[in-house]
């Protein structure tokens, strides 16, 4: 799902809507969806060999600032992304290594966040953001995420797990089956799940199916 | 090419050139014997690689030598091509006319940065002993025997025991007519204990049309010396470039050769490491970019023959268009060169189906304590790198020139020579831009890029990641 909404080439879309503002970006590529402000975090990040991590901050970065306003200089973009880096706990030494190359799961994602911070999009799909992190990566990662959403930056998370909902506190959660919103509710939804797992959800939501049929 | 064509290249013409450069004798019969090697070798000696030869064949007929051409200005031939503020450089223009500018303080240290035959009239005793015991042998390769046969023009230069110089010496050749074959000869001697930086750059000036550069290079890295060696050529796409190099390290010594090719039509090029002594290093790093119909066709020969010597040969390249590229590669260790390291990859990228790229690496080894790694690949840019990149807000062509000159850099960054390897990025951007930018210096570098993007330094070694020594 989230591949489809950044408009990843092997997925087309044979029915239904993306709508930002109302407008479809359906006939859009990748990289004119993430000016019109959607981001997403990957589940596994693309390595790529000799481009530094810090020209592609910085090209990313270039990329999703307004239009008509100028480029930073080198110096003052190395004081925005610092500023960034600390936020996430992360080392300025990630700035001189190849993008994603040799890192470790933990500071890929970390990464993913820390591109994040930077774009500050409007709409940031984090596709299972928490898989393949151990505890402390786990809590920093989430901490970013605390720290970047807001009124101005609206998150989807896509998760399997409770253990990340400990220190991200969703507004909303919604349990996705088989490509439909089956339910949906607040964060105790969240909490009834992990205490009763998700065949609980898919027992009841047949019993009031089968009620409705016999109405 | 066979020898009922050779009308032009015959043994009167080799008499011809040798008189016209007031030879001694042993030269001329020097280059007699050379020519008999040419006339009898096939264009590819060795099995391993004739089936790619007609590839990257070509006829020499059109080309043909003037010797002794009138005089050229240099400040004018040479205008656009220079800042103004170059020293410790040789200038070539065509394949006679040379102009050196070498610094006192350099001079003063003994240094020769010269024509060969102007060292010839100097040192004969010395060139003597160099050209007969050459390290680019006619038996080897039919281009270097035509080289070795034919030479026009050359390049000498010596740095005497124990002296370091930290600024480079350069050497500069730039064409201008059609249908000339410029065959030059360079002589790099660099005695016991003494460090050299040098630089070589062949261009074209304009559309040159057909035109035939053919060059051997020798380099001697002497006892505990230290000799690295770049060379850049951005020939006009009408000219055919053969190069044949031979880099001998004794003990201790070490040798670079970073060498970038952007240019010519068919570029056949010959490299031979030759480490001879105990515990020297070489290390070759070999970059090209080719579109349109260019054709590039190089052999690496890492041949370890002392004890404990490490070498590497680093090559990668990008192909557009119908442009095609083979790289044949060979790591020799002999039963002498006990405890000893080598490493050869080779990596290439294809951006249009319509580009081809091929490669031979080989090994061959007498001997069981050594480490020996040799790889090789061949791959389209990769579509979820793009995805990744464009999900970031980059449009396809900022992710695609990114995805590309990344490539280059695992073995650009690697250059020993700043300028060298500063100076590649630029060139190479500017290809990809379709511009034709030359070497320039940092200065004027910031000039025109406004920054120089950090860089991220190679820190790994290659000997101990392989899977086979963790």
């Amino acid at each position: 799902m989230a591949y489809t909404l950044m408009g990843h080439p092997k997925y087309q879309v044979t029915s239904g809507q993306v709508l930002i503002d109302g407008e479809s970006i359906l006939g859009l590529t990748p990289d004119k969806r993430a000016k019109k402000g959607l981001f997403l975090a990957f589940q596994y990040p693309v390595s790529v060999q000799g481009v530094s991590m810090f020209s592609f901050l910085r090209a990313a970065y270039n990329n999703s600032r307004p239009p008509g306003t100028e480029p930073p200089t080198i110096f003052e973009f190395k004081e925005v992304v610092a500023e960034k880096l600390k936020m996430l706990s992360m080392d300025e030494s990630f700035l001189n290594r190849y993008l994603n190359e040799g890192f470790s799961g933990g500071e890929k994602k970390r990464a993913e966040i820390l591109q994040m911070a930077l774009m500050q999009p409007k709409f940031a799909v984090l596709d299972e953001t928490d898989s393949g992190l151990d505890i402390d990566a786990l809590r920093i990662v989430a901490e970013g995420i605390n720290k970047v959403s807001g009124p101005e930056t609206g998150t989807l998370l896509i998760t399997h797990y409770q253990r990340i909902l400990k220190y991200v506190k969703p507004q909303f959660v919604h349990v996705l089956f088989q490509g439909r919103v089956i339910e949906s509710g607040g964060e105790d939804l969240s909490r009834l799940l992990e205490e009763k797992g998700y065949t609980w959800i898919k027992g009841y939501k047949e019993e009031e199916q089968l009620a409705q049929q016999g109405a | 090419m066979t020898q009922t064509t050779m009308s032009s290249f015959d043994e009167d013409l080799v008499r011809a050139i040798s008189s016209s450069l007031n030879e001694p004798e042993w030269l001329e019969k020097a280059r007699r014997e050379a020519f008999r090697e040419f006339v009898s070798s096939p264009p590819e000696k060795n099995p391993l690689y004739t089936k790619y030869a007609s590839t990257f064949d070509f006829p020499i007929e059109p080309f043909r030598m003037v010797p002794g051409r009138s005089e050229v200005d240099f400040r004018s031939y040479f205008k656009g091509f220079l800042t103004g503020n170059e020293s410790d450089i040789m200038l070539q223009a065509n394949e006679t006319q040379v102009h050196v500018d070498l610094s006192k303080d350099i001079a003063s240290k003994g240094v020769k940065l010269m024509s060969f035959h102007d060292a010839l009239h100097e040192d004969e005793a010395l060139l003597r002993k160099l050209v007969e015991q050459r390290l680019v042998k006619s038996e080897a390769d039919k281009y270097a025997a035509f080289v070795n046969a034919f030479f026009n023009s050359g390049t000498f230069i010596h740095v005497p025991k124990g002296v370091v110089l930290e600024r480079p010496l350069r050497r500069m050749l730039l064409l201008d007519s059609p249908r000339t074959a410029v065959v030059d000869q360079t002589l790099v001697y660099a005695e016991e204990q003494s460090k050299l930086i040098f630089l070589e750059e062949l261009y074209s000036k304009g559309p040159a049309g057909p035109a035939l550069v053919a060059s051997t290079s020798e380099i001697r890295s002497g006892t505990g010396a230290h000799v690295d060696f770049s060379s850049i050529q951005l020939l006009d796409d009408q000219t055919t470039h053969v190069s044949n190099r031979a880099i001998e390290t004794v003990n201790d010594s070490k040798a670079t050769v970073s060498s970038l090719v952007l240019g010519s039509s068919v570029s056949r090029s010959r490299m031979n490491f030759l480490l001879n002594g105990r515990g020297c290093f070489a290390e070759g790093y070999e970059i090209f970019f080719t579109d349109a119909n260019q054709r590039y066709d190089f052999e690496t020969n890492l041949v370890h023959v002392g004890q404990d010597t490490t070498g590497s040969v680093h090559a990668r390249g990008v192909l557009k268009g119908e442009s095609q590229s083979i790289f044949k590669g060979m790591i020799k260790i002999t039963n002498a060169a006990r405890n000893s390291r080598s490493y050869l990859a080779h990596h290439a990228m294809i951006l249009d189906r319509t580009a081809k790229s091929n490669a031979v690496p080989s090994l061959d080894i007498d001997n069981n304590e050594v480490k020996a790694t040799h790889s090789a690949s061949v791959a389209q840019i990769d579509e979820e790198q793009l995805f990744y990149m464009m999900a970031r807000g980059l449009p396809q062509d900022e992710a695609k020139k990114m995805v590309v000159l990344g490539f280059f850099e695992p073995v650009l960054s690697r250059i020993p020579i700043e300028q060298t390897r500063e100076g590649a990025r630029f060139m190479i951007e500017g290809k990809w831009q379709g511009a034709k930018r030359r070497l320039v210096d940092r200065e004027t570098l910031l000039a025109a890029t406004g920054e120089i993007t950090p860089e991220v330094k190679q820190t790994e070694d290659i000997f101990e990641r392989h899977y086979k020594y963790r």
